[in-house]
């Protein structure tokens, strides 16, 4: 159960589009926060993709259940099972 | 009742041994009025010099204050950081640029009417920034503090708030443990969000 929370805020919209776009990702809304799931899988989001400018997507991470940040860069945030 | 009850800043105060550029700055080039001056013989201990307490008006009464010392002589001689505090070649930047006061303009038009006029000075804005929900210009003063202009993107939401103190309880826990990592907080944090999260409802608005 790999996954990660996002605040639901309009700049973090890019990245919870792109995880919903993604066959791989659940996406279900925990309160005011999104949460991303990856099953047994990796969360792999494309900076680009989500069109955050880079303040925002270094901030857009707001929990960590089940898993570990592998890369969180100018390209891409990865997480993968803890 | 309402407990929080302060009303901002009266003044925050620092020290300045070039009290002519420190009036070039704030009152000639960013156009805050002086609204207030101490001249204070030396008291208390023999050894309190002289001095001068100047305060400009940086908006809503707020104010920053200047203390100048008559006789004395800059207590260090670094090149990094700013006349109160310096710092050797072992402390990293992002340490040193760490503190700074960041002074509220209301909008776009506000924040470019300052980087005008710091552009237009010896003191020109250093860098201009779209952070996550504000945007920001800096500078540093004639003393070496750093001055942060900034301008809110949008209102705050009330789920910010609730995300902030999901947060900081997370990061009082952590800090409190050895080895604290923003790893550790973020763990530590999306089990906060499960348990406060879930039936978490914004405030009515009074």
């Amino acid at each position: 159960m790999t996954a990660i929370f996002v605040l639901d805020v309009p700049e973090n919209e890019g990245v919870v589009r792109v995880a919903e776009q993604d066959a791989q990702l659940q996406v279900e809304k925990v309160g005011p926060y999104f949460r991303i799931d990856a099953g047994g899988g990796e969360i792999v989001i494309d900076r680009r993709a989500t069109g955050c400018r880079h303040a925002v997507w270094y901030s857009a991470l707001a929990g960590l259940q089940d898993a570990r940040v592998a890369q969180h860069d100018k390209d891409a945030l990865r997480v993968v099972r803890r | 009742m309402n407990d929080h009850r302060v009303k901002g800043v009266d003044h925050a105060a620092f020290p300045t041994f070039d009290p002519a550029a420190t009036v070039r700055f704030y009152r000639d080039t960013l156009k805050f009025p002086v609204v207030h001056s101490i001249c204070a013989a030396g008291w208390g201990p023999d050894d309190h010099p002289d001095f001068i307490h100047f305060f400009f008006d940086i908006g809503n009464d707020d104010r920053i204050a200047f203390f100048y010392y008559f006789g004395l002589e800059p207590v260090h001689a670094h090149g990094r950081g700013d006349v109160y505090a310096g710092f050797g070649p072992d402390v990293p930047d992002f340490f040193v640029n760490s503190r700074h006061l960041a002074i509220h303009v209301d909008s776009e038009e506000d924040l470019l009417e300052y980087r005008r006029r710091l552009d237009a000075s010896d003191w020109p804005c250093e860098m201009q920034v779209m952070h996550e929900t504000i945007e920001s210009i800096y500078t540093h003063d004639p003393n070496g503090y750093m001055v942060e202009l900034t301008r809110a993107l949008r209102p705050v939401t009330p789920q910010e708030d609730l995300d902030a103190e999901l947060t900081i309880d997370a990061l009082c826990e952590v800090a409190a443990e050895p080895d604290p990592s923003l790893e550790k907080l973020l763990t530590r944090k999306a089990e906060l969000i499960v348990e406060r999260a879930a039936t978490w409802e914004p405030a009515v608005s009074r």
